[in-house]
């Protein structure tokens, strides 16, 4: 449908835009400052978006995917035009409409309908298009009861709900989306996803601005990846989110060593856990990866009857796994010196998000504790196969379904 | 900005003003009460000082013949007023919205716009309650009311041209804040509000308070309230190349600063 109504055309165009900002060494906030300084701050300037070009085509979903700090929020806000770029400009040739922050000119004082008009207007809407729509915002708000009250006695989630409501009915042709899906309880999460497909069906322009490759890749048509500002990437999402999370996998900063807290009588520890995966040590994994933990040891003295165990589980949540090498009758009659123990995974059954690795060496009867290392290894697992909206693990399930026109990779958005 | 864009956004405008008005007194027992109480306790306050305390002649205004120091006083204060009261909520509202101006694009100027409007809005209320006062006293000034439309409409194209350059200017240097209510402090005493220009012994320094730009608005409202005549054509000239000139520069500061407004804040 979205592909359908595709009419060829650019809804916003972004050509060779740089963006920089002034770090000040010391900044001069007040007058006195400033003329000590004889007018002149000292300051680096420092390239929040450098030469970006990229052409955003009407009726579609296109996402932006980066790190913290690549410029993705620069660039969104200099397509909303809250910020000027220094060079290169942006065309926006439909009626937009940008969700940076909900509710951020809200007034505390004021009931829910007036916040509702006055939003609506710094939004850009005219009196009678708002007093038009006034009913159906305050249905999808779900406040019909409270529109009438100050709007500080309400609860962050109805804020929330009612600013997402005026924003979304605002009946832009094209939509900014700054990470706003992760506000509100589930049942209204669904109704904003609702929405944003209804928007698609209608052949509107979506921009989405996300970490969540997930989203990028069920939702949009096109993305761009940017990495410290530069436009690294653009193409088909499944593609450019598969790309982007190998370069994720490769990169060391992402490790993130929690320090860990270790208890134990000491004759033998884990001096490192490491992670592998096709033999290269990683920092993050992808559901479905063959994934070894590999623990490096050292003996004080010669220790009998060690039993290796791995505790893995979401971080700050239940515990998924923990194998032991007494389960499967691995234990050595002793052992000395230093060494490594490795233990490889098939198919790592963990979905997206932090997760954390405790480590244990205990006596046979697993009373005695040499050593335990609570959070030895922070590691994060990212999108991978099967991909699993919500849950914990996956079971690789298989779907079948009675009938004819329900192909195994149907796209339903196309 | 220009006046094309504000047309088009008139509706926030209303809403933003509305807003300024509404949101004024908040969790205050007597409300819009304060805006007329404020002016009368300052009559009653500078009354004692220049009647009893310094025993000073009271002006008489010509031709209406009215000899009553507080009408005196309070047709220059609230002009002027009006004028401090809106600068400093300007400066105030522009660093006070500084998540809005972050988060959404929107005509910063509006928020200017919105304090002059509802702050013209309390003058004309205020300027109705001394017309009352003045009838009162014997002295028949509806028809000046009307006739001081434009002069307000002067009053407010200088104000919004110093709202402009000094709000946009505290985003950059949050001095101004400060430095406007010394500033302010000055204008007050060095306009004829609380004496008449005859009094001054100093030609020049007379000549300064009477035509400096303040001033000259203090003057043309006596002129019109207390001494019932219309100012003269010198006057308006004046009134009208200060009013605009301001304009025309705060505007321009205004703008130049407002695209970094978000990236300041």
């Amino acid at each position: 449908m979205a592909a359908m109504t595709n009419s060829g055309g650019a809804a916003l165009t972004v050509d060779g835009v740089s963006k920089t900002f002034r770090v000040h060494h010391e900044r001069s906030n007040s007058l006195k400052q400033f003329i000590a300084a004889r007018g002149r701050n000292r300051f680096d300037e420092f390239y929040a978006l450098r030469d970006v070009s990229f052409e955003i085509p009407e009726g579609q979903a296109f996402g932006v995917i980066g790190h913290n700090g690549s410029g993705k929020s620069t660039l969104l806000k200099c397509m909303a035009g809250i910020l000027r770029p220094n060079t290169g400009r942006i065309d926006v040739h439909k009626r937009m409409s940008a969700l940076l922050e909900l509710g951020a000119g809200f007034h505390p004082d004021l009931t829910g309908r007036d916040n509702v008009f006055l939003n609506a207007a710094i939004l850009g809407m005219s009196r009678p298009e708002i007093a038009k729509r006034f009913d159906e915002i305050v249905a999808f708000s779900g406040l019909e009861q409270f529109i009438d009250t100050p709007v500080k006695a309400y609860s962050s989630g109805m804020y929330v709900r009612l600013a997402f409501a005026v924003a979304i009915n605002v009946d832009p042709e094209m939509l900014l989306i700054d990470e706003i899906l992760a506000v509100g309880d589930v049942t209204f999460q669904q109704k904003c996803m609702e929405k944003f497909v209804d928007f698609r069906e209608e052949g509107r322009t979506l921009v989405l601005v996300t970490h969540d490759l997930a989203s990028v890749r069920n939702f949009c048509d096109r993305a761009v990846w940017l990495e410290h500002g530069r436009l690294v990437d653009a193409g088909p999402p499944a593609d450019l989110v598969d790309r982007y999370t190998e370069s994720m996998l490769a990169d060391p900063d992402a490790a993130k060593a929690v320090e860990g807290a270790r208890r134990g009588s000491g004759e033998i520890r884990v001096d490192r856990v490491e992670m592998l995966v096709d033999g290269q040590r990683v920092f993050r994994i992808r559901t479905g990866d063959r994934v070894t933990f590999r623990l490096h040891y050292s003996a004080r003295e010669r220790v009998r009857n060690p039993v290796f165990a791995v505790k893995i589980g979401a971080l700050g949540g239940a515990l998924v796994t923990q194998p032991c090498t007494r389960d499967t009758q691995q234990v050595p009659a002793w052992i000395e010196g230093s060494g490594v123990v490795d233990v490889e995974m098939d198919a790592i059954p963990l979905l997206k998000g932090p997760h954390v690795v405790h480590t244990e060496i205990t006596g046979f009867g697993r009373q005695h504790v040499f050593d335990h290392i609570q959070n030895a290894v922070r590691f994060d697992v990212v999108t991978g196969t099967p991909d699993e909206s919500a849950g914990m693990v996956t079971f690789h399930p298989r779907w079948m379904i009675d009938g004819d026109g329900v192909a195994p990779h149907s796209e339903m958005f196309d | 900005m220009s006046l094309r864009t504000a047309v088009a956004h008139r509706n926030l405008l209303y809403l933003l003003s509305m807003k300024e008005l509404r949101t004024r007194y908040r969790k205050s027992i007597l409300g819009w009460g304060w805006s007329l109480l404020n002016p009368i306790s300052q009559t009653l306050i500078y009354s004692f000082v220049f009647l009893i305390v310094f025993d000073a002649p009271t002006p008489v205004g010509d031709p209406s013949g009215l000899e009553t120091f507080p009408l005196y006083f309070l047709s220059g204060l609230l002009p002027f007023q009006f004028f401090s009261m809106s600068v400093t909520t300007s400066i105030g509202v522009v660093e006070g919205n500084s998540s809005l101006i972050k988060k959404v694009a929107f005509p910063h100027e509006h928020l200017v716009f919105s304090v002059i409007v509802a702050q013209v809005i309390t003058l004309l209320i205020e300027l109705g309650v001394l017309v009352v006062a003045l009838i009162i006293f014997g002295q028949m000034a509806i028809p000046w009311f009307f006739a001081s439309l434009p002069l307000v409409g002067l009053l407010m194209v200088f104000t919004t041209g110093i709202a402009f350059a000094l709000s946009a200017a505290n985003v950059f240097f949050r001095d101004i804040n400060y430095l406007w209510g010394i500033v302010a402090q000055i204008l007050f005493y060095s306009s004829p509000i609380l004496y008449t220009p005859d009094l001054i012994a100093n030609d020049t320094l007379r000549a300064l308070t009477n035509w400096g730009p303040l001033g000259s608005f203090v003057r043309a409202f006596h002129e019109m309230y207390y001494d019932g005549r219309m100012p003269g054509l010198g006057r308006w000239a004046h009134l009208t190349v200060i009013a605009f000139g301001t304009f025309a520069v705060g505007a321009w500061i205004f703008n130049r600063l407002s695209p970094r407004f978000a990236e300041e804040m």
